[in-house]
């Protein structure tokens, strides 16, 4: 795994909320590297950090000190449209609750990403993907929470991102879905080589990842390699 | 703070929270209150004004005008049932050659008041017995012609020329509203009135052994048309038998006129702000309360009775209207104010001040109060009407389906944020409408009130343009032979002359009677044509009479049938006519006919009463030279300067109503975007903020909130002109009185300016709320379920 290129690096990276004796410390010298290709469990408690450090990654947050590289992009170093164009152009999010567009359909929730994304796949083909090719037309209304998730995966991935970023992805659905979804993100990271960095509670989750960080309060506790990855229909919870 | 109960620190607090929109609305809802407090205080401050000073001053109830009577006719009139006061007077009508003033000055002369219609001295004094040439004047009269106590005022009386000094200036009940005769704004600076000691304009009369003029006043509980009848009957021998009571003093009737407007517009205005503010109210609660779900639940699941929860709520809607009401309070006590102001200009009052009742203020606390509660109760309604266990359960995502238009609307469009707007359009049809509803009243608001000088400018051009093409209106003092039309074309800078046959006369069909003068037009006339509103010009017909429809209203009377003409004046001939068009006559004239069948009918000979003349503008101040010198003109009135004075009039009054009316309609526009706005971004709140999070650009994600604003005004402007066109057709008739009638022509202008005023302020509003999403907390919408 060694031999592929880094697509994240941080070095010293802290993030506190407030000052003086009541500042909050959610990350204290964070150093982690993460390798194209790979897919990435990050465990933890609630308040661990793990969260923190995704939106950094993502674009979403800043740092209150030390440095991320996006390959040879310092994106602590980029402002606000910086951050709006590096999302753009690289990252692919999934959240807890979804967050796909009540107005519009399945296809067109997917098909907003594409229309600005500069060599997207098919919508069609993304939602193919995540197995909902018979669900296009489908408000979100109309969908399961597993299905409205797939939905969000294959939002995410259409756009052809380097980085996938799930932040609970499973959290607000039961194990049989749950793992239905992990599929979807482990078939993304397999047959597309998408990066994959997944949040989550749940310590069975981290058997399908090729590398499991543990957070605890605000640093990295361990961080180890699995020697085989588990199929995510082997999982159960 | 912490004395208070929990749900009353929440409302405060949700108040604080949503202060922009509570502020919108209640600006919205304060506009109508202060309209509301305005209008109807305004008509009250006018009617009590002028009651007080009618009684205080003695205003006569009926005039008596005559020819020349004896002493005894007085006693007689004094012995008719009913009336309880008699007043003799001379009047009669100067022309007055005032340096500086180009044109000869019209003045209404009266002899100095006893008890009846005295006047109110404002500078100066009284004329002395002493010095018989002593004048006062009115004191708008003075002011615009710039006169002052002590100057001379060179007069020329029923063919005698006079000097008179002026001493003071007053005001009069019975001039509250001075116009000269035939027109109907006021030009303070070419006419006034000027009383004078009783002998000298008697001298100047020629009238030393009697007067031309009685004033009674009535008992109480007398009536006026028995008084009349019997004053006519006693002196017809000596007069045109026209007596009359207040409702046809023009003075009265164009005040009474603007308490009609004042009537009319309160009607119209109040209601569409409280509506709209109704509206807006609904939105912002329905919306408080869905994000609220879970308290409501939590709040039942706790014990709490569902009569609480709907009181908390609706104390929300009420507070809010309480600031509405307040602010609406203060508006209208302010513009009362600044608008007694304005009437004071128009209107010689001793003393004009704005005061709405108790009962106006409450009345219009409870208009408020009611429309807010109107708006409120369906969403309080929902709210206390949600279970626990429903309201704690996460909602389901917003529904959107596909009806069969929208799909396909849907479909036509390049890119998803578009659709995104265009379901939001059509997913809550009722909000929808009621925005488009809210937004097109603010574009017809603008329109119907810029309208009105549009539709006084197509009235000068029908009535000054198409039809009195003359440059100057001359009357005599007493009837001419015709051929006066070669002396008038010898006058300098005279082009050509146009004599007319004018009389007073009552027309008569079946049981209805009414006073009018009647106009006989020279065959062919250029200078005088009759135009209808619909801009077509009709000529009298041969053998037969054009009458206005107002007229024609009155009289109850339709084109071929014949008319009864009871000539007043003169020899007072009685003969009928056909009726051979009624048209609906924007100003001037009410029955038209033929100049030589009228003369033919009045077997006078070839006769005119006054003519009209298109002059030369270059000679206009040799013409004017003449004229002051000449004893056989009575009056000239000059179209250009009639023009001017209904231009400066309008230009003043409805400049103001229109720049107020201007903010209100943006502060409709402004308060249905903002409330419109503010709403969505809580609803899309999360939308929005994926769209970030997933790489939109600010101006991207702020394009769903901006344009589904944009698309509202956009759908409200084909509605709001349409409604604006009709609103304004509406005031125009209603503004129209027996005088006058005013057209309705809107102009593409005011349209495109109504356009613009929605348009800038729908956007500025928009872009406003756009900024707020601009700063949505992305990690925070990722995180929270809604």
């Amino acid at each position: 795994m060694s031999e592929r290129p880094a697509i994240y690096r941080t070095a010293g990276l802290t993030k506190s909320y407030g000052t003086g004796p009541t500042a909050v410390h959610a990350l204290r010298g964070v150093d982690l590297t993460v390798h194209a290709g790979e897919l990435l469990v990050l465990l933890g408690p609630s308040g661990s950090g793990k969260s923190t450090l995704l939106n950094i990654l993502g674009g979403l947050d800043s740092a209150t000190s030390g440095q991320a590289w996006f390959e040879d992009t310092e994106i602590t170093a980029l402002d606000a449209d910086g951050l709006t164009e590096y999302r753009r152009r690289s990252i692919g999010f999934v959240f807890q609750f979804y967050n796909l567009i009540a107005a519009l359909t399945a296809r067109e929730n997917v098909q907003l990403i594409t229309d600005i994304a500069e060599d997207p796949m098919a919508p069609e083909a993304a939602l193919a993907l995540v197995g909902l090719e018979g669900r296009m037309d489908h408000f979100p209304a109309q969908l399961s929470g597993g299905e409205q998730q797939r939905v969000a995966i294959a939002r995410a991935i259409a756009k052809r991102p380097q980085v996938l970023l799930c932040d609970e992805p499973t959290g607000a659905l039961d194990s049989e879905t749950g793992i239905r979804v992990l599929t979807a993100l482990e078939t993304v990271n397999r047959e597309v080589g998408t990066t994959v960095m997944i949040i989550t509670h749940n310590a069975v989750i981290a058997d399908m990842a090729d590398e499991v960080v543990h957070f605890a309060d605000g640093a990295i506790a361990s961080h180890t390699s699995n020697p085989r990855r588990r199929p995510p229909g082997e999982l159960s919870w | 703070m912490n004395a208070l109960p929990p749900l009353t620190r929440k409302l405060l607090r949700d108040l604080w929270r949503l202060r922009g929109q509570a502020l919108a609305i209640a600006l919205v809802m304060a506009a109508g209150v202060g309209m509301a407090v305005m209008s109807y205080g305004m008509m009250r401050s006018l009617d009590a004004a002028r009651s007080a000073y009618y009684e205080g001053y003695n205003l006569a109830q009926v005039w008596v005008p005559l020819r020349r009577a004896p002493d005894s006719l007085a006693r007689e009139l004094a012995e008719v049932p009913g009336v309880a006061g008699v007043e003799t007077r001379l009047s009669g009508a100067a022309t007055l050659d005032l340096p500086g003033i180009a044109e000869p000055v019209l003045a209404r002369l009266h002899s100095l008041p006893v008890r009846l219609n005295r006047a109110v001295l404002r500078s100066g004094r009284m004329p002395r017995a002493e010095h018989p040439n002593e004048v006062i004047v009115s004191e708008a009269f003075a002011k615009a012609a710039r006169l002052a106590p002590g100057d001379r005022l060179p007069a020329l009386v029923y063919g005698k020329r006079i000097e008179l000094v002026l001493v003071g200036t007053a005001i009069s009940p019975e001039h509250v509203y001075a116009v000269a005769p035939g027109q109907i704004f006021p030009d303070n600076r070419r006419f006034g009135i000027i009383w004078m000691a009783r002998e000298p304009l008697a001298a100047a009369l020629d009238m030393r052994d009697g007067f031309n003029e009685v004033l009674l006043r009535l008992a109480p509980g007398a009536s006026e048309q028995d008084v009349i009848r019997r004053a006519d009957r006693i002196s017809a021998a000596f007069g045109p038998a026209g007596a009359y009571g207040r409702d046809l003093d023009i003075s009265n009737r164009f005040l009474t006129s603007e308490i009609d407007q004042l009537r009319t517009m309160v009607r119209i205005l109040p209601p569409i702000f409280l509506l709209v503010s109704a509206f807006l109210l609904n939105i912002l609660l329905a919306r408080l309360i869905d994000t609220e779900r879970e308290v409501i639940g939590l709040l039942k699941a706790f014990g709490y009775r569902s009569a609480p929860i709907a009181w908390h709520y609706a104390q929300l809607a009420l507070l809010l209207s309480l600031g509405g009401v307040a602010l609406g309070w203060a508006l209208g006590l302010w513009l009362g104010r600044g608008v007694t102001g304005i009437y004071l200009d128009y209107f010689a009052f001793p003393a004009l001040t704005f005061s709405a009742g108790a009962d106006i203020y409450l009345g219009s606390a409870a208009m408020a109060l009611a429309a807010a509660l109107a708006g409120a109760v369906s969403a309080v309604w929902r709210a206390q009407r949600l279970t626990p266990a429903e309201a704690m359960r996460p909602p389901a995502p917003a529904r959107y389906s596909s009806g069969p238009l929208s799909s396909r609307l849907v479909r036509l469009l390049p890119d998803e944020p578009s659709r995104m707007i265009l379901r939001g359009f059509f997913r809550r049809p009722l909000r929808t409408i009621a925005s488009v509803l809210g937004l097109a009243m603010a574009l017809a608001l603008y329109v119907a009130s810029a309208s009105s000088t549009d539709n006084v400018e197509r009235l000068i051009q029908l009535v000054f343009e198409r039809g009195q093409r003359a440059d100057l209106a001359l009357s005599f003092t007493e009837p001419r032979d015709g051929r006066v039309r070669r002396e008038l074309a010898l006058l300098p800078g005279v082009q050509r002359a146009e004599p007319y046959r004018a009389i007073a006369a009552e027309l008569i069909h079946g049981p209805h009677r009414e006073r009018e003068a009647v106009l006989g037009l020279p065959r062919g006339s250029a200078l005088m044509r009759i135009v209808a509103l619909d801009g077509t010009t009709i000529e009298p017909p041969p053998g037969g009479a054009l009458i206005s429809s107002q007229l024609a209203r009155k009289l109850d009377i339709a084109a071929g049938d014949r008319l009864e003409v009871q000539v007043t004046e003169g020899q007072r001939q009685r003969f009928s006519l056909p009726i051979t068009a009624v048209v609906d006559v924007p100003l001037g004239a009410s029955l038209v006919i033929e100049r030589g069948a009228l003369n033919r009918l009045l077997r006078e000979g070839d006769v005119a009463t006054g003519a009209y003349l298109m002059t030369d503008p270059q000679q206009a101040p040799a013409l004017f030279a003449r004229l002051k010198q000449t004893p056989l003109v009575a009056s000239v009135s000059v179209a250009a300067n009639a023009v001017r004075g209904i231009r400066e009039t309008i230009a003043e009054s409805m400049g103001i109503v229109t720049l107020f009316n201007t903010l209100f309609a943006m502060l409709i526009v402004v308060g249905v975007t903002y409330t419109g706005a503010r709403i969505s971004l809580s609803e899309r709140a999360r939308d929005l903020a994926s769209m970030r999070v997933l790489g939109f650009r600010k101006g991207e994600a702020g394009f769903v909130l901006v344009g589904e604003q944009a698309l509202l005004a956009l759908a409200a402007l084909p509605l709001g002109l349409v409604l604006g066109m009709a609103l304004s057709r509406y005031i125009a008739s209603s503004f129209s009185s027996d005088m006058f009638m005013i057209p309705a022509a809107v102009s593409a202008r005011t349209l495109a300016e109504g356009v613009l005023v929605v348009a800038v302020a729908a956007a500025a509003t928009a872009v406003l709320v756009r900024r707020s999403a601009d700063r949505l907390d992305l990690v925070r919408a990722l995180k929270t379920r809604e």
